[in-house]
């Protein structure tokens, strides 16, 4: 939807600029001149505009990320069969949009919240991939946050009830503030354990 | 019928061979950015931004630069 509004702006300042070019001397009258200003500057920079937002909004696809082949392991253990492998379970599940399962549960990644830094890191992988050499294994370069959790998990009655979550008012407080990471703390330590996929048995969805 | 005078016309030609510039270089940067949108993939970004983006914003400055600079 967003593509074909680009390209039908797009192809609206083609049209504008061609008749710039076709008759040029349009712009001696005053309905020439906002032409020119629309085809030359407003419509250009709109279509400029929407186009990154598309490329940005693509990129949090999950075909998207597993287009690097550093991250094809990543992509394969999602469909691991073991429910206790955190991330296959979510996806298999839909307890995260299949199309976006990177991105959904790694919103500081790169391109989307981390600012500057973060990315000039996406430029980064970019050259990691075409010109240089990935990192094996790859890692993440902050420690997994539990808000990445908690944007879904917090105020929900499983995780708000849970007998290990609530058997003390301060291991609650703990998740919530991050001090205490739901992912390596011992107890939802099984991620995507990408080491491993050669001795797992794997989950084939119906067609 | 009005006669342009001589001098508003040198000045239409140097302004339109310059919109002429830009207009092209904005059709070139709309058609990469075009391909690059039908393309998903991290380099389809790198040609959006560097190439496509580059062209659409030398277009819109030569443009602009045409709009305020003095004719010969």
């Amino acid at each position: 939807m967003l593509t074909a509004a680009v390209l039908v702006l797009a192809a609206i300042t083609v049209a504008f600029i061609a008749l710039l070019i076709a008759r040029p001397e349009i712009t001696l009258a005053r309905g020439g001149k906002i032409v020119a200003f629309l085809g030359l500057f407003i419509l250009p920079v709109f279509a400029g505009m929407l186009g990154f937002a598309n490329h940005l909004e693509r990129s949090k696809q999950t075909s998207f990320c597993l287009s690097c082949h550093v991250m094809g392991d990543y992509g394969r253990s999602l469909y691991v069969d073991n429910p206790s492998y955190i991330p296959a379970a979510h996806f298999q599940n839909n307890r995260v949009p299949r199309e976006e399962a990177c991105y959904t549960c790694h919103t500081d990644y790169t391109l989307y919240t981390g600012g500057i830094k973060a990315k000039m890191r996406g430029m980064h992988h970019l050259y990691a991939q075409y010109i240089g050499k990935p990192h094996q294994p790859i890692k993440l370069y902050t420690p997994y946050n539990n808000r990445e959790c908690l944007h879904c998990h917090l105020g929900s009655r499983k995780f708000e009830e849970g007998a290990v979550h609530s058997a003390d008012p301060q291991i609650m407080a703990d998740i919530k503030s991050n001090k205490l990471s739901c992912t390596s703390s011992g107890c939802h330590d099984s991620v995507h354990n990408v080491s491993q996929l050669d001795h797992v048995k794997y989950w084939k969805p119906q067609p | 019928m009005t006669q342009i005078p001589p001098g508003v016309q040198s000045a239409h030609a140097f302004i339109s061979k310059r919109l002429k510039l830009s207009g092209i270089l904005i059709i070139a940067g709309l058609l990469v950015e075009g391909v690059s949108l039908l393309w998903n993939h991290p380099l389809s970004f790198v040609v959006f931004l560097g190439f496509g983006g580059l062209l659409l914003a030398t277009g819109i400055v030569l443009y602009l630069w045409a709009l305020v600079s003095r004719v010969p």
